[in-house]
């Protein structure tokens, strides 16, 4: 939409754009570029405010007509029509302003209101009075506040998404650590080796993004060590252990998605679900978590992935950065700041290996394998 | 035999081999469909069954339409007496193919209504019903296929759980014959794993939790302490974001103490006072990570769940608050006499705030348990549809789901139903609370807010109203959800 700056009465500008004034002889004042330019002194302005009123109102008057109702000489048709147009537009968005709820902050809305609220105090320029002025600015000031305050509910929400996913996390730490531990009493690695690998395929990007999934199936069976002690029933084991127990029995060596996708991994998901980026912040350590405790027995080698992690790469080139640009760029600006960090951040984790801020995980977990 | 007779009164059957298991329908094959039918035992109205019948039998009905919410909605509005309105089901053929979904989503829930009409409505007939829901199992399953074959998996299984008696509030999970399993007897990894997708997927979780959180928050800016007392902890999941807002609220007093008291149940599972106990050590660690001051108690309830004010430890000056977080669907319906004991036991209390979060049925119609069934199979669609919407491709996650939270909800919505339990069960709990006493609560701003850009996180067709000041619903495109109210009693101030 229109700039605040133009859509002042140019009298407000004048400071910044124009050096320089003459007073000419008809009693315009014109500034001393190259090209002179008609200032519009708030004299000058009032009498136009006068000849539109005159006229019937900024829809009716015509620069013909008002440049015949003011008399002056040197102001042109053309001056007229911007100036017009001007006024115009500052008039309008003063309605629609009190409709405004803060429904979705889009940039648009932004714009918009700092539009209107300028317009309001265009508007109120033209009526020269300063109530109006005061009654603008504590509109504006109601505007800001409302834009601030959700900026902060935003802030807060990613916050709590992640403080909610890095609790996630501890229960699922908690259950893979039980699992472990009940694994390696029981020495049952050799579950049933079911072929379904197919079923992990399946899961796709689910797959990468519910790294807690892959965590518990590596373990195949259930926490049973805590709650039920019941017989496992091997035969009746999710299909999507079968794949994890395969593939961490039989030590495939898989190309390392990371490498593959510049730590894109986490990002691609249906691209609908930017929560992605943000909310499982906190599961992508789980996830960093899941590879080292998957490679303890087979080596040091974060290649050898889950099969369905680098099938999620190769069969499903879904989303790249690119989406989430583009989804970023759906929300308003401020929400950028919503999704970009996490990205970033999740891709650092997980390409650097780093220590997860879930603590450390990836030290203590290889043990139970050592 | 009688069934030899009827055959002669169907005069039209249209062929068209639209799904291959439709075609076996058009045998007519009364002996092979079902021996056990004895027509002649059927009591009179027999005509009425011809139509029932017949439209079973017509496979083409195409409409345009998919099987999506929509279609119950037209449903709905025609009359539950199934005679009535089957004429208008042989409709118009339609040679377009992507239309075969759509026939076979329709003939389910023509199924599915019929089975549901034979079990109570007006003609009560248990063999017929059987007849009906044999049928229907060899036309869905519970993994594969389409939304409306997964979610009428359930809903037949249901049915057949109410027809067999056995049906004690979601006892039967369909496995396709095989693992009938509790919800509380499910891998507890395949719980977490399906909690884990169900909170990534879709909103509903989250949305439960903040907006009650969000009220909490309010409401105890300049406390120095506060007490909640939760309904059905969990995992206590709820409490992780909460803390984390009190740890760096801005406003009022630093960090105030948080104590939370947990009531837990007898019995072994997610309820139990063992799980409860480990959700309390989770809490008070991760407390101790953000530098929380925080405590845990547990609170045991009665053998029937009663809850008693008296047997809460109560602290003077603290902020009191009653959490009661109702039907997240990870959550299985409690027994509402427990949660009546609950809500009017708070108001003994005087709570600074209790914050509900229930599902959303439809109004109650006059339609009986057939009205109420479908509008049950039109709340479940609905949510298929959105965690579908959502994630097209990764039907196994969502067949998860489906299996660990979703079935046994149908199964123990679908049994609540047919016990009727009088009208209590059909006002809300937000209603109930309003005529026991207690007083609404507005939303805030923020917390509106805060609804609509989490919803944004997720697809589209999410959506968040206000329907009144202090409650916010959560609904997928035109169905209304899950709804969050908060209430405070009477005579605190807010």
């Amino acid at each position: 939409m229109f700039h605040p700056k133009q859509q002042k009465p140019s009298s407000m500008n004048s400071h910044h754009e124009r050096p320089m004034c003459v007073q000419g002889d008809s009693g315009l004042v014109l500034t001393t570029d190259p090209k002179p330019r008609l200032r519009w002194t708030v004299e000058l302005h009032e009498r136009f405010v006068d000849a539109v009123t005159q006229l019937g109102g900024p829809d009716k008057a015509t620069p013909k007509t008002i440049m015949r109702v003011m008399g002056v000489k040197g102001l042109t048709l053309y001056h007229l029509k911007s100036h017009l147009q001007k006024f115009r537009l500052g008039k309008q968005p003063h309605k629609d302003f009190n409709d405004h709820s803060m429904k979705d902050a889009s940039s648009l809305e932004l714009q918009r209101n700092n539009a209107s609220s300028s317009g309001i105090l265009g508007r109120s320029m033209n009526d020269g009075s300063n109530v109006h002025i005061t009654d603008a600015i504590r509109m504006q000031m109601e505007v800001n506040r409302r834009l601030h305050e959700q900026l902060e509910v935003q802030r807060h929400l990613q916050l709590r998404i992640e403080a909610q996913g890095k609790y996630m996390q501890t229960i699922l730490e908690k259950a893979c650590q039980t699992l472990a531990g009940e694994n390696m009493a029981s020495g049952s690695y050799n579950k049933a080796m079911g072929p379904d690998i197919s079923g992990i395929k399946d899961f796709g990007p689910a797959a990468m993004n519910f790294p807690s999934l892959q965590d518990l199936n590596i373990y195949g069976g259930s926490d049973h060590l805590e709650l039920h002690h019941q017989n496992m029933d091997r035969s009746s084991i999710d299909p999507f252990m079968h794949a994890n127990n395969d593939s961490m029995m039989l030590g495939k060596k898989r190309p390392n998605p990371y490498s593959n996708n510049s730590g894109k991994s986490p990002l691609i998901w249906a691209d609908d679900l930017r929560l992605q980026e943000l909310g499982t912040a906190g599961a992508a350590p789980c996830l960093d978590d899941h590879h080292q405790i998957q490679i303890a027995p087979l080596s040091i080698d974060r290649g050898s992935d889950i099969d369905s992690v680098s099938d999620i790469y190769e069969t499903k080139p879904i989303l790249s950065g690119d989406h989430h640009d583009s989804m970023g760029d759906k929300k308003f600006d401020a929400s950028a700041k919503l999704e970009r960090p996490s990205p970033r951040r999740m891709a650092d984790r997980i390409t650097n290996h780093s220590a997860i801020s879930a603590g450390g995980m990836p030290q203590g977990r290889s043990s139970p394998f050592g | 035999m009688a069934m030899v007779m009827d055959l002669d009164h169907f005069p039209n059957f249209s062929y068209s081999t639209t799904t291959a298991t439709a075609s076996t329908d058009d045998g007519c094959n009364w002996n092979d469909w079902s021996p056990v039918v004895d027509w002649e035992e059927l009591s009179a109205g027999q005509e009425d069954f011809h139509h029932l019948i017949d439209s079973m039998m017509v496979q083409d009905v195409v409409l345009n339409q998919s099987p999506s919410p929509s279609i119950y909605q037209e449903y709905n509005n025609s009359s539950p007496e199934y005679n009535n309105s089957s004429p208008e089901y042989n409709m118009m053929t339609d040679d377009e193919t992507n239309g075969s979904d759509d026939c076979k989503g329709l003939r389910l829930i023509h199924l599915l209504m019929a089975a549901a009409e034979a079990l109570t409505g007006a003609n009560k007939c248990r063999e017929l019903a059987r007849v009906i829901l044999v049928r229907l199992k060899e036309l869905v399953s519970p993994n594969d296929g389409t939304n409306m074959e997964r979610l009428a998996a359930y809903f037949t299984d249901a049915l057949q759980g109410l027809l067999d008696g056995t049906a004690g509030g979601g006892k039967h999970v369909p496995g396709g014959g095989g693992g009938h399993q509790y919800k509380e007897e499910h891998h507890q990894t395949e719980v977490l794993a399906a909690f884990q997708l169900l909170q990534d997927m879709s909103p509903y979780v989250k949305f439960g939790h903040f907006t009650a959180n969000q009220a909490i928050l309010e409401a105890v800016t300049h406390d120095r302490r506060v007490h909640i007392v939760d309904y059905d902890i969990m995992e206590g999941i709820q409490w992780a974001s909460l803390m984390q807002a009190l740890v760096s609220r801005k406003d009022g007093p630093p960090t105030p103490h948080l104590r939370i008291t947990a009531l837990s149940r007898g019995g072994s599972g997610r309820r139990s006072f063992g799980t409860i106990q480990e959700t309390g050590r989770r809490l008070t660690a991760f407390a101790a990570s953000i530098g929380q001051p925080f405590s845990f108690h547990q609170c045991r309830l009665d053998s029937d769940e009663t809850f008693r004010p008296s047997s809460l430890k109560l602290v003077r000056g603290e902020a009191l608050i009653f959490n009661c977080m109702l039907h997240l669907p990870h959550f299985s319906y409690r027994a509402p006499e427990s949660i009546a004991s609950f809500l009017s036991g708070s108001k003994t209390l005087n709570p600074r705030l209790i914050t509900l979060v229930e599902e959303e049925m439809g109004s109650p119609s006059d339609g009986g348990f057939v009205g109420r069934f479908m509008d049950s199979l039109h709340h479940y669609s609905a949510v298929y549809d959105s965690l579908e919407a959502g994630f097209p491709m990764q039907g196994r996650a969502r067949a998860l789901v489906e299996r660990v939270f979703l079935g046994p909800r149908i199964a123990g919505s679908l049994a609540r139903i047919y016990r009727g339990c009088g009208e209590e069960e059909w006002c809300s709990w937000g209603q109930w609370l309003s005529a026991v006493g207690f007083r609404a609560v507005s939303t805030s701003f923020a917390n509106h807010c805060q609804a609509k850009l989490l919803l944004g996180l997720y697809n589209d067709g999410y959506r968040v109203e206000e329907l009144s000041s202090n409650k916010l619903v959560l609904g997928w495109k035109s169905r209304r959800l899950l709804s969050a109210s908060i209430w405070t009693s009477k005579d605190s101030d807010l």
